[in-house]
């Protein structure tokens, strides 16, 4: 604590305090979120769409992560959706007039952990911005669809919500452009439109398939009697059912389409007691069943995507586990290669470039790929970070390591900082399966555990990767083992060397897996009707662990006390233990009396490192339907609870973490949204620092030695807000000051301190550094309208340099490079010397910082402290370092002088050679200007005008011995030394050489140039003497 | 169905360029800005404008100068280890110049100077907008580093959108985000303003952007149009 306290900021401020200023995200302006990725896994994508005017232009949607767009084929990605939903079911570009672009929030495949999407959006302008046209309590849109023929024509599949009953689902259209809407085909509350084709021919021409389904915390269903596939040939004013052909109902999804070169053509799934193939010939009247492999057929709850080449009405396209492709219409299909590198499995998106159609873009659970071969081979895209992690954990490593498991891709661990920065090459891959917990052995440091679904677990070794299974087994008369998807597996907090795991019982370790102690009786309600999982996924059978219930969902050790654990379960259990795991008690009861609904999942505890009585605790109900955001705190052991809330509040609640320093200081993650409390919970602000304004945030984590604030986000990776001791420091009284000026712990005076390394990664995903160099930081209360800057002087008051302030209202960030202002350097010649960019770093003393608001100053002193981190770079060599770099300054500025004269000199005889009539006369001049020139040749690059050309001088020679010296950290070489010398005698040399010039020279110009009364064209001809 | 009215409402607003949600429109906000910066009039009896700038760059300090003539021509300047760079856009055409990496100054090709006539305007792109055949939508209120901004796109005959931030609250500009679609690939450039300042000639001009400080600006100063053409 007292080595956090020394940290703690001092604050010098000037100004009036006033009416309250809110606090929300912009009062920490500038701490914005480091976007680590990584794209090496990506993410689940759930739409890609071309632009076929240009065929480069693509928007994808992800599943957790926003929308993307690329304008140059997938060369790069920006983001263009981070004000909105980041839950992606479709997209839907008007071809006719391409600034069109709708975007159907809601993904639609209906995994347990789909996410939630709030209407359709639509963009005129390329999404730049974008306008929500309805469907808001749809939650999924499967499909947008726009008449070709007529761009005002638009349908709308929303399968609907998946969690409980609605009238919000059906086909909408809008017949105004997508302005408004109304739903033309509905069935009953619990049957969707899953799929919609529109006959480009005949526009009026439209399919549809209608889906009952739905999803429960412990079973899903797909499949029954309202299912059905349907026709209209009126626009869809009126439908009919296709059946002739089709098999006996029920049914379950139904994937349908046309070709679009020649729409009779049509292929359909159908999700039915036997899921099959139909080839229709005639418009969908009549179906034929065709035999098809396992891959075609597989899963039709999840994949749904079926595609005919743009072109060719042959070339079937079947996006699933795997990628197959048919040739003759669907009637065989072969799989794709992994020539190209290993495709992800699980497809759900494809986009062909129908100018060029073997080109097209392949969406995954595991990113995007693009083939140019007509989908027989792949090459992944790398820059996508929509990883959607479900937990993060950190080290205590310098710098820390990163662990997190992603959905249906493993999990990963990678440094949180690197020389030239975190880039995909940076994580390492270390279990596999969909991942969840990965925690760290804070007491070996070559340990981690992690966990594939169904609460398979390992103990891994980080020299090599190579993993353990630690899985816990049933005893004898022990009911089966029931893990949930998303198994805990927690380290203590009070005693690292605990570990926990949890299935319907908690299972404690201290020697890291090797034996287990079960140290609780089932604390679930142990509901047999919520446990029938081998009978889930209706039509198709489904049972893949995600719907496993009445299991332990969350476990915490209190950081105060090891002998106090609390536990969560998915089916609204809260048990919490004193004694260590014999006597437990339930308090789900006391929770509920705060306004939490029963049975709901308890999502995460966080037990107060402040005060053991204290906890906080998130409660997510949404698989009953309930999207509220549940946060409530006990401060009696959870014998009572209060219940926070915020109108600002969005999302379903995943995460709750208290500061480590500031126990007033919280933040909550949730489905749609990161948010942050500085008054213990009283209000909240909804966090926007370079983070999605809906962002799925399902961990939070504090690094203790950085105090960086690290999030797991379920579809934008691993997002990190460096250092929020600002946070910390910043209260209501504070912000209420105009201006405040921080003084930080002591800055150690460093190139970097990450190091550098060689040429940047081609392409992939950067995720850069923190601050290599802590910068100056003061608080606005409002955007400076007047000038701002930063000016540091050194001990006798020198000014060392001034640097432009940034205006931001709220917390801004000057970086000052810890140097001196670079020197004059020569001018002149026909390269560029950038000496005259390079200065001496600065010596560790004290130094002050005047930030200039206006005409207003405020000051503070900096001490600058030699970087003890850097072992091979004692103080002493960094005086010695100092001492070279400086005397190379000065012969820089020595030169700038000497060459400053010269070219004066050799303008003003230039003029005089122009003036003066007499040959011999003129002759003299440029006899001298010549001598000039040549002393000058010797002073800097004067003939070669290439970057590559190698000519080097006195200022290219100074200027290399000059940038090495003062870059590095270390003492100059001998050698380095020993040039120095050469080049200082050199740099008198050419000093006497122009005396020399003078002397020789100087006399007889000024004769000639006094008895012909000559003058510089600067001076006029009336100035006098 | 109570989301399509709202659409409807939001989507009028937005395409017709009318009423903004707190009763404003397009024209009432611009003007708001143009007033707050000094009014129209006054912008307009400029017609030269040479800014003597330092552009910061690691602790070094490079001077460079803007010089537009309005309509005619616009020449920044910048000066380096005594070599100058500099690029030139008239009415009719455009050249660049580094000595560093150039032989001689080069014609900028025809579709760039077009997307970059605009600089020639001095009176920026919301003057009289509809007269010079611009379009301009509001997008609502945005915030810029925490500051409430009005954000408006301005989409030029040249095919250039231009995206102006405006103060909410005093109505000055704080940031410009062009976009230009040129050479095949489409290329955003971000300029945040401030140090607004009251010149003698009764316009508030922000005395810096980015890392640009404008230490002396020169309104209808004589300008000899031989600085808008190549030289080396």
């Amino acid at each position: 604590m007292k080595k956090h306290l020394c940290f703690l900021y001092v604050l010098l401020f000037v100004g009036v305090a006033n009416a309250q200023t809110k606090i929300n995200s912009y009062t920490f302006g500038a701490m914005e979120a480091r976007w680590l990725g990584p794209g090496t896994m990506s993410g689940r994508i759930t739409a890609i769409v071309g632009v076929n005017a240009d065929s480069k232009t693509l928007y994808v949607g992800s599943a957790g992560g926003g929308v993307w767009k690329s304008t140059n084929a997938g060369a790069s990605f920006k983001p263009i959706f981070d004000k909105y939903c980041m839950s992606i079911g479709a997209i839907a570009v008007d071809q006719s007039n391409p600034s069109t672009v709708f975007v159907g929030s809601g993904e639609s495949n209906m995994r347990n952990t789909v996410s939630i999407g709030d209407g359709l959006y639509k963009s005129t302008d390329a999404g730049d911005n974008w306008v929500k046209v309805g469907l808001d309590s749809t939650e999924h849109i499967a499909k947008i669809i726009i008449d070709p023929k007529n761009s005002n024509n638009i349908y709308a599949a929303a399968p609907g919500p998946l969690w409980s009953d609605s009238k919000h689902r059906g086909l909408y259209k809008s017949t105004d452009g997508g302005d408004t809407w109304k739903k033309i085909f509905y069935i009953n509350e619990k049957t969707g439109c899953a799929d919609v084709a529109v006959d480009p021919n005949d526009p009026n021409t439209i399919y549809v398939t209608m889906w009952e389904f739905r999803r429960f915390p412990y079973a899903f269903n797909s499949g029954g009697m309202n299912s059905g596939m349907y026709k209209s040939i009126d626009g869809g004013k009126t439908f009919k059912e296709l059946k002739n052909g089709l098999p006996e109902k029920p049914f379950g999804r139904i994937a349908l389409t046309l070709a679009p070169s020649s729409p009779k053509d049509m292929i359909a799934i159908v999700e039915a007691k036997e899921t099959g193939l139909y080839i229709s010939a005639d418009g969908g009247e009549t179906w034929k069943s065709q035999s098809a492999t396992m891959n075609v057929v597989s899963r039709p709850f999840y994949f749904s995507c079926l595609v005919i080449d743009p072109k060719d009405p042959k070339r079937v396209y079947r996006p699933g586990f795997g990628f197959s492709y048919s040739d003759d219409g669907g009637y065989s299909f072969s799989d794709a290669s992994y020539d190209g590198g290993w495709v992800h499995s699980d497809h759900h998106a494809l986009w062909i470039n129908p100018n060029y159609t073997n080109q097209m873009y392949l969406g995954t659970d595991g990113g995007v790929y693009i083939s140019l071969d007509r989908g027989a081979t792949w090459m992944f895209v790398y820059n996508l970070p929509v990883g959607q992690f479900y937990h993060v954990a950190c080290d205590n490593n310098t710098p820390y390591r990163m662990y997190g498991g992603l959905q249906d891709n493993g999990s990963w661990v990678a440094p949180s900082s690197a020389p030239g920065g975190v880039n995909n090459s940076s994580w390492q891959d270390m279990y596999g399966g969909d991942g969840f917990w990965v925690q760290p052995d804070l007491t070996d440091n070559n340990i981690a555990y992690a966990e594939a679904q169904g609460g398979n677990m390992g103990r891994i070794d980080l020299t090599n990767f190579k993993g353990v299974d630690i899985t816990p087994q049933a005893g004898k008369d022990e009911e089966k083992l029931r893990w949930n998807w998303n198994t805990p597996i927690v380290t203590g907090q009070a005693n690292h060397h605990n570990l926990y795991t949890a299935a319907q019982y908690l299972y404690k370790s201290t020697n890291q897996g090797r034996t287990w102690n079960r140290i609780s009786p089932d604390l679930t309600t142990n509901d047999k009707k919520k446990q029938q999982q081998e009978e889930s996924g209706g039509l198709s059978e489904d049972n893949t662990s995600a719907e496993n219930h009445c299991t332990i969902f969350t476990v915490a050790e209190s950081p105060l006390d090891e002998n106090t654990i609390w536990v969560g379960t998915d089916d609204g259990n809260l048990q919490m233990v004193t004694d260590g795991g014999k006597s437990w008690t339930n308090l789900a009861k006391n929770y509920e009396a705060a306004g939490i609904p029963a049975q709901t999942w308890v999502s995460s505890i966080e037990p107060s490192r402040f005060d053991k009585n204290t906890v906080y605790v998130t409660f997510d109900n949404h698989m009953y339907g309930d999207m509220n955001t549940y946060l409530a705190k006990s401060t009696d052991g959870g014998k009572t609870w209060v219940r926070l809330n915020s109108p600002d509040f969005t999302g379903y609640a995943h995460k709750i973490k208290e500061d480590l320093i500031n126990k007033n200081l919280l933040f909550l993650g949730t489905e749609r949204g990161l948010f942050a409390s500085i008054d213990g919970g009283e209000s909240w602000f909804r966090m926007k620092n370079h983070i999605p304004d809906y962002c799925m945030v399902r961990d939070i984590q504090i690094q203790p030695q950085t105090n960086d604030l690290v999030l797991a986000t379920h579809g934008r990776g691993i997002m990190v807000i460096n250092d929020i001791t600002p946070i910390r420091a910043l209260t209501k009284d504070i912000v209420d000051k105009d201006v405040v000026l921080f003084t930080d712990k002591p800055i150690a005076v460093t190139t970097g301190m990450y190091g550098g390394g060689g040429s940047p990664v081609s392409g992939g995903w950067w995720g850069g550094n923190p601050d290599d160099i802590q910068p100056v930081e003061y608080y606005l209360k409002d955007r400076a309208t007047k000038d701002v800057k930063v000016e540091i002087y050194d001990a006798s008051g020198k000014l060392v340099q001034s640097i432009p302030g940034s205006k931001r209202k709220g917390i801004n960030k000057v970086y000052w490079n810890l140097r001196w202002t670079p020197p004059k350097t020569a001018t002149g010649g026909t390269k560029a010397d950038f000496g005259g960019f390079i200065a001496p770093m600065v010596l560790p003393g004290i130094y002050t910082a005047k930030l200039i608001v206006g005409d207003k100053e405020y000051t503070t002193q900096l001490q600058m402290v030699h970087d003890n981190s850097n072992k091979l770079f004692s103080e002493d060599d960094r005086k010695l370092q100092y001492d070279a770099a400086m005397q190379l300054y000065h012969m820089h500025e020595q030169l700038y002088t000497l060459v400053d004269k010269i070219n004066t000199e050799q303008k003003e005889l230039k003029e005089y050679m122009e003036q003066v009539k007499k040959a011999q006369d003129k002759k003299a001049l440029k006899e001298y200007y010549d001598k000039l020139e040549e002393l000058r040749s010797t002073l800097l690059a004067t003939k070669h005008k290439s970057i590559f050309a190698d000519e080097k001088k006195l200022r290219e020679y100074i200027t290399e011995v000059y940038g090495a010296v003062c870059g590095q950290e270390s003492r100059p070489t001998n050698l380095q030394q020993g040039r120095i010398s050469v080049l200082n005698d050199d740099l008198v040399k050419a000093e006497k050489s122009h005396d020399k010039i003078v002397a020789e020279h100087g006399p007889k110009s000024t004769e000639i140039i006094s008895a012909q009364k000559l003058r510089p064209k600067s001076i006029p001809a009336n100035a006098g003497n | 169905m109570r989301y399509t009215a709202v659409a409807l409402l939001l989507i009028t607003t937005l395409l017709a360029g009318a009423t903004t949600a707190n009763g404003q429109t397009v024209d009432e906000i611009i003007q708001k800005h143009l007033t707050a910066i000094g009014g129209a009039d006054n912008w307009k009896k400029i017609n030269s404008i040479k800014k003597t700038c330092v552009r910061m760059a690691r602790g070094t300090e490079i001077p460079v100068t803007i010089t537009i003539l309005q309509g005619k021509g616009y020449r920044t300047e910048s000066t380096f280890s005594g070599m100058t760079s500099y690029s030139i856009i008239t009415d009719k055409e455009g050249w660049s110049y580094n000595p560093r990496n150039q032989q001689k100054p080069e014609a900028i090709p025809a579709e760039t100077v077009k997307l970059a006539q605009d600089r020639l305007d001095i009176q920026g792109a919301l003057i009289d907008y509809k007269a010079k055949g611009y379009k301009v939508f509001y997008y609502g209120t945005d915030d810029v580093e925490g500051t409430e901004c009005h954000k408006l796109k301005v989409i030029m005959p040249s095919g250039k959108e231009e995206t102006i931030y405006i103060d909410a609250s005093n109505y000055y500009l704080v940031r410009i985000v062009d976009k230009i679609k040129a050479n095949g690939k489409e290329q955003l450039q971000t300029t945040t303003y401030g140090d607004y300042q009251q010149l003698p000639e009764g316009i508030i001009y922000p005395m810096s952007n980015d890392n640009l400080t404008i230490k002396k600006v020169e309104i209808n100063g004589v300008i000899d149009n031989k600085i808008f053409k190549p030289q080396i």
